[in-house]
């Protein structure tokens, strides 16, 4: 018998922008199918209206939810929520009918894979701005993971081609920042990329860190927190067998990954990772939400509304998200 | 007359000395303009010696200096009771020169600040010391703002050496609003541009997503923008930094300003490592630099690479005086 390929639960995205063709073109996809098993979360005429743009034929049957065995026969299963409103449909903009589709598709696959039913979660691009339009307290998916799968909470990961990154503060003030980087906090990150990079294949995967401050803090003229919180933090990690150096300054610390001296870069908070990442090409990369009973993946780029329905979406990053999710699953 | 640029040896035993022969013996395939050095002779054969190259620098008043460049290394000489007290003096001999009109601008390489220390120099930085160069010469107060060029972006750092958690409280409405109109200004004045585009980067992540992440950019940065508006700057902001460096947004701007150092200098060093040349603005005359520090571990080794150096006299001979 074959060995038992990992569960994806694979949520449909925001139905107005690209991500319908998306999900049609990967379910379309060989290689993918080879992969993994997909239970796709979302609605039979979502999924026809990207088989429509993509103009591939994609043949999976209904699945009527847990308390049912999924057929795999043809290597995924929809779970039909019948919860589409038509109107939604490719529209090139973001409304509170597509944030809600999406977000509830998101929910349920978090769902599934809580109960044990799926080994990892993947999604088709959300907007950002349509979630908030049907749910104004949504902030970032980290608290909706935390709240449907339990555990957590987690950490993005920004993965392009072999070149990870990791924040240790995301979506809070500039002015909090200082006070979250703590010799703790910077050591749990560290340990948190350690583990998910081994997990997805690095043996020992070299780890950079950057520093908060300018000049990584210039011998503490400019703030003290890369010689008193970040350099023990990289002590108390290399003490545990991570291989990691730092604190060095953000503004180089990018290109001596790139060039091959590290693996990852563990950054201080968003824009110090985010600008680097972005132009470095990582629209093109995969996003990671990592820390939780199973993996969490998606394209990092968004739902392009402005080439919505033109059939010309690239796949590359969403492959590239659904076989770091299949990797990094641990079939059941 | 032909009027010099002025090269100033900077750290002497920094990579700055070896650089600016090594730039020289570029000036046809480079077509660099006149340039003199200024500094200790010695400290510039030492490092002819070291590189083992053809350097035959010639000492020169800076009235004759445009006339030897062709064939000779021109250098106006300065002497001090050490090295490091040289590197100072030739700085200030050179705002002088250039004050007087007999330079056209100043490119600088760079110090260290801590062996400076040591000969009773009292400056935070390069920048703060030419600030008071100029408001003693000029007569005018200076505003010293730094700006990281190259031909792919040119970027601007609102607040610059201090702690990050110094930044929210540091970046007033007044200083951005001081700020961008300096930077208006010199892409006028120095640049040439007829309507400088700028825009500014958020301090929070995503801008603060209208006030949701920080109030900052709500509060602070909408507010001068659209204060500099009504002034008649062309100014947009405040954007999400990490979108607003790729190659579509970037050509919507001339100058992006940033609230914290690395913000600026993560897109300016990863889109353009080598090249990036650092410009003062805000002082009565043209000064350039190199983007990269005084290197002392690969100094005399020959291994440093003068492509900043020469993208700065490039630009420094191309500005406006």
């Amino acid at each position: 018998m074959a060995q038992t390929k990992p569960v994806i639960a694979l949520a449909a995205g925001d139905p107005s922008g690209i991500s319908l063709e998306l999900l049609a073109k990967l379910l379309a996809d060989d290689e993918l199918r080879q992969a993994a098993h997909f239970i796709v979360i979302g609605d039979r005429r979502a999924l026809k209206e990207g088989e429509r743009i993509a103009k591939v034929h994609v043949d999976i049957p209904d699945w009527a939810g847990p308390g049912n065995a999924p057929d795999f026969s043809k290597g995924a299963v929809l779970l039909d929520l019948g919860h589409l409103d038509e109107a939604s449909l490719t529209t090139g903009d973001s409304s509170e009918a597509g944030g809600r589709f999406a977000l509830q598709n998101f929910r349920k696959a978090l769902n599934l894979a809580r109960d044990g039913l799926a080994d990892a979660v993947a999604f088709t691009p959300f907007n950002k701005h349509a979630m908030r339009l049907y749910d104004p307290s949504y902030v970032d998916e980290i608290d909706i993971i935390t709240a449907e799968l339990g555990g957590g909470p987690g950490r993005e990961f920004n993965v392009m081609d072999n070149l990870w990154n990791a924040r240790i503060t995301s979506h809070v003030p500039l002015s909090k920042v200082s006070s979250l980087i703590t010799r703790q906090a910077v050591l749990n990150g560290l340990i948190l990329t350690d583990r998910c990079m081994r997990e997805a294949g690095f043996a020992q995967p070299r780890i950079a860190v950057a520093a908060l401050n300018p000049h990584a803090g210039d011998g503490g003229n400019f703030g003290h927190e890369d010689d008193d919180e970040i350099t023990p933090a990289v002590a108390d990690a290399k003490a545990r067998g991570i291989i990691c150096e730092g604190p060095f300054p953000s503004d180089t610390v990018f290109l001596r990954a790139k060039r091959g001296d590290f693996d990852a870069v563990q950054t201080m908070y968003h824009d110090q990772g985010q600008i680097a990442m972005k132009l470095m090409g990582f629209e093109k990369g995969v996003t990671l939400i990592g820390g939780y009973k199973v993996p969490v993946c998606t394209p990092a780029h968004g739902t392009a509304y402005d080439i919505a329905g033109k059939g010309i979406a690239n796949i590359g990053a969403t492959r590239a998200a659904i076989l770091l999710a299949a990797r990094l699953a641990k079939p059941h | 007359m032909v009027r010099p640029l002025l090269l100033t040896q900077g750290d002497p035993h920094g990579i700055g000395p070896e650089l600016a022969l090594k730039a020289w013996a570029r000036r046809h395939q480079d077509q660099l303009a006149p340039f003199a050095l200024i500094g200790d002779p010695h400290v510039f054969q030492r490092a002819a010696s070291a590189l083992d190259v053809n350097a035959p620098l010639r000492e020169s008043a800076t009235a004759e200096a445009a006339s030897l460049f062709d064939h000779f290394i021109p250098l106006i000489p300065i002497a001090g009771a050490t090295p490091e007290a040289v590197t100072v003096q030739a700085i200030a001999e050179a705002v002088r020169l250039i004050h007087q009109g007999e330079a056209r601008a100043l490119v600088t390489n760079p110090i260290t600040k801590a062996a400076l220390y040591k000969t009773g120099f009292a400056y935070p930085g390069h920048t703060e010391f030419l600030g008071a160069l100029a408001e003693d010469l000029w007569k005018t107060p200076a505003h010293p703002v730094m700006m990281i060029w190259s031909e792919l972006l040119a970027v601007v750092p609102i607040t610059i050496h201090v702690p990050l958690a110094d930044v929210p409280r540091l970046l007033t409405q007044d200083l951005v609003m001081e700020t961008a109109r300096i930077v208006d200004r010199d892409m006028r004045n120095k640049f040439g541009l007829t309507t400088p585009r700028l825009a500014l980067a958020g301090l929070n992540p995503h801008a603060g997503e209208s006030g949701t992440i920080g109030r900052e950019d709500e509060d602070v940065l909408r507010p001068a923008v659209e204060a500099l508006r009504a002034e008649g700057i062309a100014i947009v902001g405040p954007l999400s930094a990490d979108t607003m460096f790729h190659p579509e947004a970037r050509k919507t701007y001339d100058v992006a300003l940033c609230p914290t150092h690395d913000q600026a200098l993560i897109p300016a060093k990863t889109l353009a490592f080598d090249e990036g040349v650092n410009v003062t603005l805000g002082l009565p005359f043209i000064r350039t630099s190199p983007d990269h520090g005084t290197a002392p571990d690969i100094a005399g080794r020959g291994i440093a690479r003068p492509t900043s150096l020469i993208a700065a006299l490039k630009l420094a001979a191309r500005l406006q005086p």
